[in-house]
């Protein structure tokens, strides 16, 4: 009987993962960050926009933290806090920008602004 | 090295997926998403079968509560993505949050998991939903399912997923070619407890606990702070504060709790490696704050009259009819 604790736990611990363990959380990763950029290419709504984004930087925290547990080392899960950093300043400057475009064309499309010039 | 995948099956899924997102992306038909759904959930099945007959044949099955987060995940997030009602988007970002966080918890990075909850559902997707909020008005009884185009049709559902499918499919490739060279480094042991000789009074408190040291007795600090604790053969040495002898442990009799958390090392990693970096996230946050409050200021009426007052009582203001005073 396996104690459930230890079965969350990945069970033995210092165990390396091995490399179809390690392929099985990079492809999701990868299908996350696949699926974030659909999202930023077909939708319009720039917070729907935004948001997929994130998904995208989930996908990326994903594969960093699998690896950094593959090399049993702590440098992805920091690079995790980092990333969670750089995602939550693109997000107060996201929302900012949308809060501003909103008020000027009263409409979240993105495709209020396709006349604007480069 | 072994296949991770056998590459039909890994283009097979690519293909299902690209379909099933295609035609699962946001468009007045119903019933071609719901086609869409069931392939990409088809597709979800042939990865997991794929992926996880050539690991129980390897032998490197991960944990099985692995599968329901990775499914609950990748369909929460291609939910998010085809959802037309950008609240239930912003919802299903969270459930797709919460699956991730579970995929770390099996990757012992418990601390991250946490703080992902914390920041990534507590904090960033409630300021989402807020300016969702603001910026949404609610649906009255004469535009209740009429959605306007910009949320009810997709942009480019086809190309867009073709070409993202091919590169998942490439990205797959690639990673799975280039796994077998990278090996884990290092000593299990002083990768995983070599910061113990940083944490003297944690060592102290464990051996002290297990009754393995007495109360004049701790660990040896060394002429630099640390603790003589040699991770790589368990050997920790045990000086007699009132006598200045020392005696050794060895790594035979290492306590079963002595062992470096999760979070002392990820602690460690983040203040004694990367302390720069630390500075430098702090400055872009403080940006990021100062600029989201400058760009989204209301100009408002009231601003106005209350620059232009001032204007007046300074007397810059030109125009000679409220320039009385400046014109003895």
């Amino acid at each position: 009987m396996m104690d459930p604790v230890l079965t969350l736990a990945q069970l033995s611990f210092p165990a390396p993962v091995g490399d179809s363990m390690l392929a099985h959380y990079l492809f999701v990763s990868a299908a996350m960050f696949v699926i974030g950029l659909i999202g930023f290419i077909t939708r319009k709504n720039m917070i729907i926009m935004f948001l997929c984004t994130e998904l995208m930087f989930q996908g990326a925290g994903l594969a960093l933290i699998a690896f950094g547990r593959h090399h049993l080392g702590q440098d992805g899960q920091t690079f995790v806090i980092f990333v969670l950093c750089v995602a939550a300043a693109e997000a107060a400057m996201a929302l900012a920008l949308v809060v501003l475009l909103f008020r000027h064309r009263e409409s979240l499309s993105a495709e209020a602004w396709k006349d604007l010039q480069g | 090295m072994e296949q991770i995948i056998n590459p039909i099956a890994l283009y097979t899924v690519c293909v299902l997926g690209g379909l099933g997102v295609a035609f699962a992306l946001p468009r007045r038909d119903q019933r071609m998403q719901i086609l869409g759904g069931v392939l990409f959930a088809a597709a979800l099945g042939v990865a997991a079968l794929a992926l996880g007959l050539k690991a129980s044949q390897a032998g490197g099955l991960p944990n099985y509560f692995f599968y329901p987060f990775a499914l609950v995940g990748l369909g929460a997030s291609v939910r998010m993505i085809t959802h037309p009602r950008p609240v239930y988007s912003a919802l299903y970002f969270i459930l797709t949050i919460i699956a991730s966080c579970g995929m770390y918890l099996l990757l012992s990075a418990e601390f991250m998991a946490f703080a992902l909850v914390i920041i990534y559902a507590g904090a960033i997707l409630i300021t989402y939903l807020f300016v969702i909020m603001l910026a949404m008005q609610a649906p009255t009884s004469t535009r209740d399912e009429l959605l306007d185009d910009t949320d009810a049709v997709a942009r480019e559902p086809v190309l867009a997923a073709a070409l993202a499918f091919i590169l998942l499919g490439i990205l797959t490739t690639a990673m799975f070619r280039g796994i077998g060279e990278i090996h884990p480094a290092g000593n299990e042991r002083t990768a995983l407890n070599g910061v113990l000789q940083y944490l003297p009074a944690k060592v102290d408190r464990v051996l002290r606990r297990a009754d393995m040291i007495d109360d004049d007795e701790q660990v040896l600090r060394l002429a630099d702070g640390t603790a003589a604790v040699d991770a790589d053969t368990g050997i920790i040495t045990i000086e007699n504060t009132d006598l200045h002898t020392t005696r050794l442990i060895t790594g035979d009799e290492w306590p079963e709790n002595l062992e470096a958390s999760n979070l002392d090392r990820l602690g460690f990693n983040l203040m004694h490696d990367h302390p720069m970096t630390i500075e430098i996230a702090g400055i872009i946050l403080l940006m990021a704050m100062l600029g989201a409050t400058v760009l989204a200021r209301k100009h408002t009426e009231y601003e106005d009259e209350l620059k232009a007052s001032h204007a007046r009582k300074l007397g810059l203001d030109g125009s000679p009819n409220t320039n009385a005073g400046g014109q003895r």
